[in-house]
């Protein structure tokens, strides 16, 4: 627990310091992935399924807002529906304008769920959304999520149903069109999918409030378990074929996940590096606020205190490492430098553990 | 000469002004009923686009059977029937709408009342410096 706790900590550090790398990086990543998923799977329009018009996109999306990356996915989804039919592309449009006006405008935070739901579906671990998005979000994150499952069924219908849509000639869009509604409207897979992650999140938002133990732990075991639950029950009301198997392995390595997410990322502050500026009337400032870290990594030190007879008595030490601290006493006050930034290298407190060896007789002091 | 306790006060607060502070600012120069009112014609407009598209997508989708049945069916009714059910959407979310941005205007009026606590702070700090 403790190496995990220092992997915490030094990733926290990491990305403190380097905040301003990781984060396009991140976006960059994410851009990718996604519209490499989409050229895969729809890929109707060669003009944009290449490497470098992706990687181009995705460049862009890594220093624009989130925002940018879920509207580039849009046109590049909108415009492989246009290639294949361009009743499939207006009802793609409506879809998103739809979304985007009642429900992405009020929270526009969640609106990167659209991107990520589809892309845990691919993966095969889509159970992973509602836990994380109970854990971090509010209630209202089932909708978003709910607009994800959304995404991903019309992009799999599409996909699916591609040679069909070629085999209708030009003259048959009202068909087109009707094959399109009623195949999403039809699908109770994508109807249950909905009330389940719906449910889960909703589920696992209200437990994980409550002020009892482990609420955080519970609410994703919890969450697992209703999920799988309702998907079951679906699946024999509606009859819509969830292999059982895959949605326990899913469910269970989304549990995995999520539990490996929440010690990581949404239990950590990673409070980001502040550069402000700013004057009075005697001096203008440039300040770099740089967060805190609250567990040092510890470095051993034995110190042999009491020696065996006949060997000469030896003391030996390491340095104690270079750590920040919380420093909320006067003593880090004072270890303060001008500019009211804080000095790094104030000594933490050291802890003193104590074991007998009653073979050689030797005490070790660890501090 | 630097007054460290100063510095730190102004740095929070300018880091609040960059990044929460600049939304919170936008909201705090409305009185509450002009931002709530604002957000929920914005909302207004937004379902009535949404109300329309869907129903464009609904006469597409149905408009074999409309242009056969259009001289028989009561157009009188299916009016009535089409405006009610964008009333009800439209007043539901207009409700909505204004639900989330009460209670959005109440939490930035809250954390904005936190700054100007802040500032007068800070500037009680520099009269006690200046007195010295």
């Amino acid at each position: 627990m403790t190496n995990l706790l220092e992997i915490k900590e030094l990733i926290k550090r990491i990305y403190s310091k380097q905040e301003v790398f990781i984060l396009p990086a991140l976006k960059f990543l994410l851009a990718l992935v996604v519209l490499l998923s989409i050229n895969r799977q729809l890929g109707y329009m060669g003009r944009i399924d290449r490497l470098a018009i992706v990687l181009i996109v995705s460049l862009l999306c890594s220093f624009l807002p989130i925002g940018c990356s879920i509207l580039f996915s849009a046109m590049f989804v909108l415009m492989h529906f246009y290639a294949l039919a361009i009743e499939v592309a207006l009802v793609g449009f409506c879809l998103f304008l739809v979304m985007f006006l009642l429900f992405f405008r009020f929270s526009p935070k969640d609106s990167v769920v659209v991107l990520l739901t589809p892309l845990c579906f691919g993966l095969r671990i889509p159970y992973m959304m509602p836990l994380a998005m109970g854990l971090v979000g509010t209630p209202a994150s089932a909708v978003s999520v709910g607009c994800g499952v959304v995404v991903y069924y019309l992009i799999s219908f599409v996909s699916l149903n591609a040679n069909s849509f070629r085999a209708l000639d030009e003259g048959e869009a009202t068909v087109r069109l009707r094959m399109v509604i009623d195949g999403m409207l039809n699908n109770r897979e994508m109807m249950v999918m909905m009330a389940a992650f719906a449910f889960t999140v909703v589920v696992v938002y209200i437990i994980r409030r409550l002020s009892i133990d482990h609420s955080w732990t519970i609410a994703m075991i919890a969450g697992t378990i209703l999920n799988v639950v309702i998907l079951l029950m679906g699946d024999l009301m509606y009859d819509i074929n969830i292999s059982v198997l895959a949605l326990l392995l899913g469910s269970v390595v989304s549990l995995a996940l999520v539990a490996v997410l929440q010690f990581f990322v949404f239990s950590v502050d990673y409070s980001r590096t502040e550069k402000v500026q700013f004057e009075d009337d005697e001096y203008y400032y440039y300040v770099k606020a740089v967060p805190k870290m609250a567990v040092a990594v510890p470095a051993k030190t034995v110190k042999r205190i009491n020696a065996p007879t006949g060997r000469s008595t030896h003391t030996s030490s390491a340095k104690q490492p270079i750590r920040n601290n919380m420093g909320r006493n006067s003593a880090a006050r004072n270890s303060r430098g001008r500019g009211g930034v804080p000095r790094v290298g104030r000594q933490a407190p050291s802890r003193t553990i104590s074991t007998q060896n009653n073979d050689s007789n030797e005490n070790y002091e660890e501090v | 000469m630097l007054n460290e306790e100063r510095i730190i006060l102004m740095t929070r607060l300018a880091a609040y002004e960059a990044g929460e502070g600049k939304k919170n600012e936008a909201i705090g120069r409305y009185f509450r009923s002009d931002y709530i009112g604002v957000q929920v014609v914005k909302s207004v407009i937004s379902a009535s686009i949404a109300f329309v598209v869907l129903f464009a997508l609904y006469i597409l989708y149905d408009l074999e059977k409309l242009m056969t049945e259009i001289y028989k069916m009561d157009l009188f009714e299916f009016a009535k029937n089409i405006l009610l059910f964008y009333a009800v959407t439209v007043v539901g979310f207009a409700v909505l709408t204004y639900v989330v941005y009460a209670y959005r205007y109440s939490k930035a009026k809250r954390s904005l009342k936190n700054y100007y606590n802040n500032l007068r702070k800070l500037a009680s700090m520099y009269d006690k410096n200046n007195n010295y």
